[in-house]
């Protein structure tokens, strides 16, 4: 692998950083299974290509594109919480009506960022090489983001939030109001996935209708990997393990995909990051199996 | 401290399954007293405290606390003057949090703060200072998920976390049933203490005819739906489990049978 792609592969690592802690805070912290963010990625990436297009300041670009993954996770809540939709079928319908809504933000199916200014923009007269200087810039927003994040769930209300996906009775019992928690929960990870969104537009230069498919599958390999690599209770080793774990599957695919011997492609992406996720979901359901069974050979000899 | 005026409570109203739960329930319970709630299955032990926490919503009736009408409260609204231990142990905590996590949640009941941390150094000491009156060594593990420990444990520190705020009302349901008896006296024990340290008013349901006549200060018996016996003072000293299980055939005049094996067993 050339340095090159080795920086390509770490930035995006990064970015996805951000859809993996928002993965790990629907699916583990509320217990909430949202799909919301395959629209919430684009509708970010989307956002932020259009705005500034438009003329708009790219921090304040982004700063929107923010606030409408954040809608769109609150719509999501919304049909669950208010309708009784199940939380599946509910993100999934946001999920849908988000790509006709992406296509209409942008105007057409594909936008390009080539000459206008993006958050990159201050940092490029530094004098840092422009493909070290992006990595450093989305490490340092990404590190910056699981700080607080980690911070937040140890706060009385990210407490709160905890206990609403691990038991909602007791929460409740303790006087926590728990739909609120999870229209703040929904608000925050999708906010945070469209932030994802919308940094990769500018550092990759383009919005795309279609850029958001698998986006959950990808976040939760992340999730997946990070956990079975780091066991704590600690929320600050919890969320950089999310981090940590989309950089690791992102060098995966990368190896996997330079390997030329092995014959991959990109369009194979999809396919290895099924078989990656189903692998690590599968791999600790052998490991009890084969645990127990040891353990009761060994209680019979 | 509450009072309920005729409380209604219906299942499924209006629907073949339609289930009178609460049939009109008049019950005052002074400041500081501890009532024990005895009836067989179905009588509607459970759903009065349900009613009373708020997560059962009443069709009719008022409920007091304190002379304010606390009708239309959500039961997180409630838990400013309610708090209360589950008859199942994995209930009331959270076990995928730690001790110190959940003794933090009980302890932001009624005031949460926000966006503050939820633990420090000053919490941490008192909740030491707490969990070594249990004995049971939980003081030096803090840090330990909830689900690591038995069932009487998680159900001791329950206890403790009802009464990290001050709080007013502590409903207990069966919270001892799914305990060895050993277990459940130690826990039983641990209530008492602290019913009597924080001058609680309580409402304890229990399948224990012994556990209902050894403990607080008056008995009530539900059966259908309403409040069959009040039993207090000099009368309920002399009460003892036999007298109560007459109580019991009086009650139901048409000679049907005690069924309940709990009950009976329940000594």
């Amino acid at each position: 692998m050339s340095l090159f792609s080795f920086l390509g592969t770490l930035e995006i690592g990064f970015i996805f950083g951000l859809v993996a802690v928002g993965v790990y805070l629907t699916f583990r912290v509320l217990d909430f299974p949202d799909l919301t963010v395959d629209g919430s990625f684009t509708l970010g990436a989307a956002l932020a290509a259009a705005l500034i297009l438009a003329g708009v300041n790219p921090y304040l670009a982004t700063l929107c594109a923010m606030f409408g993954g954040a809608v769109a996770g609150l719509l999501t809540a919304w049909l669950n919480l208010r309708f009784n939709i199940l939380h599946l079928l509910a993100s999934i319908l946001t999920m849908t009506a988000l790509y006709t809504i992406n296509l209409r933000v942008m105007g057409k199916p594909n936008l390009a960022l080539i000459a206008e200014p993006t958050v990159l923009s201050p940092f490029e007269s530094l004098g840092i090489p422009n493909m070290y200087m992006k990595v450093i810039f989305v490490a340092a927003v990404v590190i910056a983001v699981g700080l607080l994040l980690a911070w937040f769930l140890n706060t009385q209300y990210g407490m709160a939030m905890r206990a609403t996906g691990a038991n909602p009775r007791m929460a409740q019992a303790n006087g926590i109001v728990i739909n609120e928690k999870i229209y703040a929960g929904l608000a925050l990870s999708n906010g945070l996935v469209a932030l994802a969104g919308a940094l990769f537009a500018q550092t990759n230069g383009f919005a795309d209708s279609t850029m958001g498919i698998g986006t959950i599958v990808v976040g939760l390999a992340a999730v997946i990997v990070g956990e079975s690599l780091l066991n704590s209770r600690s929320m600050l080793v919890i969320v950089f393990s999310c981090i940590l774990g989309s950089l690791l599957y992102r060098l995966a695919v990368s190896v996997a995909l330079n390997a030329d011997f092995i014959g991959f492609t990109t369009s194979d992406l999809n396919l290895i990051t099924a078989v990656l996720v189903g692998l690590a979901l599968i791999l600790p359901h052998f490991r009890r199996e084969w645990k127990a069974r040891k353990a009761a050979q060994g209680g019979a000899a | 401290m509450i009072r309920c005026e005729h409380l209604k409570v219906t299942f499924n109203a209006g629907l073949a399954t339609e289930k009178r739960a609460l049939r009109g329930v008049n019950l005052s319970i002074p400041q500081g007293e501890f009532i024990t709630v005895i009836g067989s299955n179905g009588a509607g032990k459970s759903t009065l405290l349900n009613t009373i926490a708020g997560d059962i919503r009443s069709s009719a009736g008022r409920l007091y606390f304190d002379d304010r009408d606390v009708t239309a409260l959500s039961a997180a609204a409630r838990t400013r003057d309610v708090a209360r231990v589950f008859q199942d142990p994995l209930a009331g905590t959270c076990g995928d949090m730690t001790i110190e996590e959940n003794m933090a949640l009980a302890y932001g009941r009624g005031n949460r703060g926000g966006l503050r941390l939820a633990l420090n150094e000053r919490l941490r000491q008192l909740f030491r200072e707490q969990l070594s009156r249990l004995n049971l060594g939980l003081e030096d593990r803090l840090d330990a998920k909830m689900g690591l420990l038995s069932g009487g444990q998680r159900q001791s520190v329950s206890l403790l976390m009802s009464a990290l705020q001050p709080s007013k009302i502590l409903l207990l349901d069966e919270h001892t049933a799914a305990l060895d008896p050993k277990t459940a006296a130690l826990v039983m024990d641990i209530t008492d203490q602290i019913v009597a340290e924080k001058k609680l008013t309580v409402l304890m349901v229990t399948h224990s005819m012994r556990q209902a006549l050894d403990h607080g200060s008056r008995t009530i018996m539900m059966h259908e739906g309403q409040v069959a016996f009040d039993l207090s003072g000099e009368e309920r000293s002399q009460y003892g489990v036999k007298d109560l299980l007459n109580l019991f055939a009086q009650i139901r005049p048409d000679g049907e049978e005690l069924d309940d094996d709990k009950l009976l067993l329940g000594t």
